[in-house]
C-alpha cells in the first residue's frame, strides 16, 4: 500500500513535505457520501485505506485543512476537469453550499460574470504551472450573490512527480475591493478640495492686488486671509470634513483676535448648536474673519471697551426653518457709513448671502455695526 | 465664496453687465427658464450632483456655455464631450478666451 511520502512514524514529529497519494475521498464523522455511486473497487478500497493511514500519520495537517479559516478545496487532476474532492468548512461557509453540493463539481462552476472564457484560461495556466500567481476571479455563492476571490492553486504530485491533485485556497477579496473603491473616492474628493483651495488662494491674492499697492499692506492682507482659511480647514479636518458647528466656526474665527488686551471677555457667542456643510462653514469663517478685522481697524476692537455679540436663533417659516444670525458691535468709536462699498461689505452682502442662499445686511448704526444674516437652516448630508 | 467673487470681478472687467448665480441644479434651471442669458459658465459638479440637466436646459434655449471643473475629464458623459472646458484654477486670460469662443460659437 503506498504510503504518504515524508510521513514520519508516530514516534518522531511530522514532516511537512509533498505528500503523494492517489485518489482519496474525504471521510469523517457523519460525513455525507459522495454524490456519485461508488462501487467499491480494489482501487476504492486502497484509496480509503490510504486516507485512513494518511489521517493517522498526518492527523494534525488534516485537522488543519479541515478547520482552517482559509477556505480550501482539493481537486482531482487526473480527469481533464477539476472535480472537487474535498472542501473545508470555511469554503462551505464562504460560498453558502453544503458539502454534497460541491463535491464532484468542477471547480470552475464557482465562476461568475461574463468573462468566463478568459478567466478559465487564466485559471488553467495556474493549474498547469507552479506559478506564484493569485488571479482575482469573480465567483458566485449559492444564493447568487457574487464576490471577488483571490485564488491560489497549488499542485500535489505523486512519486513520479506527476500532478494528481490541486489544492486551492480562496481568499475573499470583498473587503479589499471595497477599500480600493473607498480609496479612489477619497482621492477624488481630495483632488476636488485641493483645487478649490488653490482657487480660493488665487482669489485672496487677486482681491489683495486690486485693493492695495503698498507691499506691506498686500502682505498683511494676503497672509491674514490665508491663515484664516487655514484655521477653517483645521476645524473641518477635526470633523473629518463632514460639517462644523456654528459656535465653533465663530469661536475659531475670533480666537486670533481675542488674545490681545483682554478682548476675550469682550466677545459673547450665543445660540443653539447648528451644523453647516463644509462649503458654507468655510464661507462663514472667512466672513467672520472679515468682520473681526474690520472691528479691530475701525470698530469695537479698535478701543479698550468695545464688545462683540454673535447670536443666532432658529425661526420656523412656511418654507422651512430659517436662521437669523447677528453680529453686533457695541462700545466702539461712533460709526458712520462708508463712502463706497469696499470688498468686505460686498463679500458679506453679496458673496456670503449667495453662499448661504439667503440675505446678509450691514447696518452702520452709530452705536456699533450690526450685521444681520437670514438664511434657510443648513442641511448637512453625511456621506462616506 | 471668494472664488465666485473673483469670477464676478473678472466678468465685470470684461464688460459683463450682470451676473446671475445658482449653486444647485434646480435653482439653476429655474433661473435659465426665467430670463434671457447671453451665455453660461457651468461647473460640472453642483453641490455633489452632475450638472448635465442644466447643460440640457441651456441647449434647449440655445444659450452657449462652457464647463468648468477641477477634475480630470475622463468621466465626461457621452454627448457632452464636445463642449469647451475651463480647468480650475484658471487665469483671467483663459476665462476671457473661453468667453469669446462661447459668444462667437466657435466649435470645440
Amino acid at each position: 500500500m503506498p504510503s504518504p511520502e515524508g510521513a514520519a512514524n508516530s514516534n518522531s514529529g511530522y514532516s511537512c513535505q509533498t505528500f503523494s497519494f492517489r485518489a482519496w475521498q474525504p471521510i469523517g464523522q457523519g460525513e455525507p457520501s459522495m454524490p456519485q455511486i461508488v462501487r467499491k473497487s480494489e482501487e476504492q478500497k486502497d484509496a480509503e485505506a490510504e486516507v485512513e493511514s494518511f489521517q493517522q500519520n498526518l492527523g494534525p495537517f488534516v485537522i488543519a485543512a479541515e478547520t482552517t479559516r482559509m477556505p480550501m478545496v482539493f481537486t482531482d487532476a487526473i480527469e481533464p476537469k477539476h472535480h472537487i474532492i474535498f472542501a473545508n468548512d470555511s469554503f462551505l461557509k464562504m460560498t453558502g453550499y453544503a458539502r454534497e453540493e460541491v463535491l464532484g463539481q468542477d471547480f470552475t462552476f464557482l465562476l461568475a460574470g461574463n468573462a468566463k472564457a478568459e478567466v478559465l484560461k487564466q485559471i488553467e495556466v495556474e493549474f498547469g504551472n507552479e506559478t506564484d500567481g493569485s488571479p482575482e476571479v469573480y465567483l458566485h455563492r449559492k444564493d447568487g450573490s457574487e464576490f471577488w476571490g483571490g485564488v491560489f492553486i497549488n499542485p500535489v504530485r505523486d512519486e513520479d512527480g506527476k500532478i494528481v491533485q490541486h489544492f486551492i485556497s480562496i481568499f475573499d477579496l470583498t473587503k479589499h475591493k471595497n477599500e480600493q473603491i473607498q480609496s479612489k473616492m477619497l482621492i477624488d474628493e481630495l483632488n476636488h478640495r485641493v483645487k478649490n483651495t488653490l482657487s480660493t488662494v488665487q482669489s485672496i491674492v487677486w482681491q489683495a492686488l486690486r485693493t492695495f499697492t503698498d507691499p506691506k499692506q498686500l502682505h498683511t492682507s494676503i497672509e491674514a486671509r490665508l491663515l484664516a482659511l487655514s484655521r477653517s480647514h483645521d476645524l473641518l479636518t477635526r470633523e473629518n470634513w463632514k460639517s462644523a458647528r456654528l459656535n465653533d466656526i465663530a469661536y475659531d474665527a475670533l480666537e486670533p483676535f481675542s488674545v490681545t488686551d483682554g478682548r476675550k471677555e469682550r466677545i459673547v457667542i450665543k445660540g443653539e448648536p447648528i451644523r453647516f456643510p463644509p462649503k458654507a462653514a468655510l464661507a462663514l469663517g472667512i466672513a467672520f474673519n472679515e468682520l473681526a478685522t474690520n472691528a479691530v481697524k475701525y470698530g469695537a476692537f479698535s478701543n479698550d471697551v468695545g464688545s462683540i455679540l454673535i447670536d443666532w436663533a432658529i425661526e420656523p417659516s412656511s418654507g422651512g426653518d430659517r436662521i437669523i444670525l447677528r453680529w453686533q458691535e457695541k462700545g466702539g468709536p461712533k460709526v458712520s457709513p462708508p463712502t463706497r462699498q469696499g470688498f468686505g461689505s460686498r463679500m458679506i452682502e453679496r458673496g456670503l448671502a449667495l453662499e448661504l442662499e439667503g440675505t446678509a445686511h450691514l447696518d452702520y448704526a452709530p452705536e456699533g455695526l450690526i450685521c444681520t444674516m437670514n438664511f434657510p437652516a443648513p442641511k448637512v448630508t453625511h456621506h462616506g | 465664496m471668494l472664488i465666485l467673487m473673483m469670477i464676478e470681478d473678472m466678468l465685470a472687467d470684461l464688460g459683463c453687465q450682470s451676473v446671475a448665480v445658482a449653486s444647485k441644479v434646480g435653482p439653476a434651471i429655474s433661473l435659465i427658464e426665467g430670463q434671457e442669458f447671453d451665455m453660461a459658465m457651468l461647473d460640472m459638479n453642483l453641490g455633489g450632483i452632475e450638472s448635465y440637466p442644466v447643460a440640457d436646459a441651456l441647449t434647449a434655449r440655445d444659450v452657449p456655455y462652457f464647463f468648468s471643473t477641477g477634475n480630470s475629464l475622463t468621466n465626461t458623459k457621452d454627448g457632452y464631450r464636445n463642449q469647451d472646458v475651463l480647468k480650475k484654477p484658471f487665469t483671467f486670460e483663459q476665462l476671457s478666451n473661453m468667453l469669446s469662443r462661447s459668444l462667437l460659437r466657435i466649435p470645440n
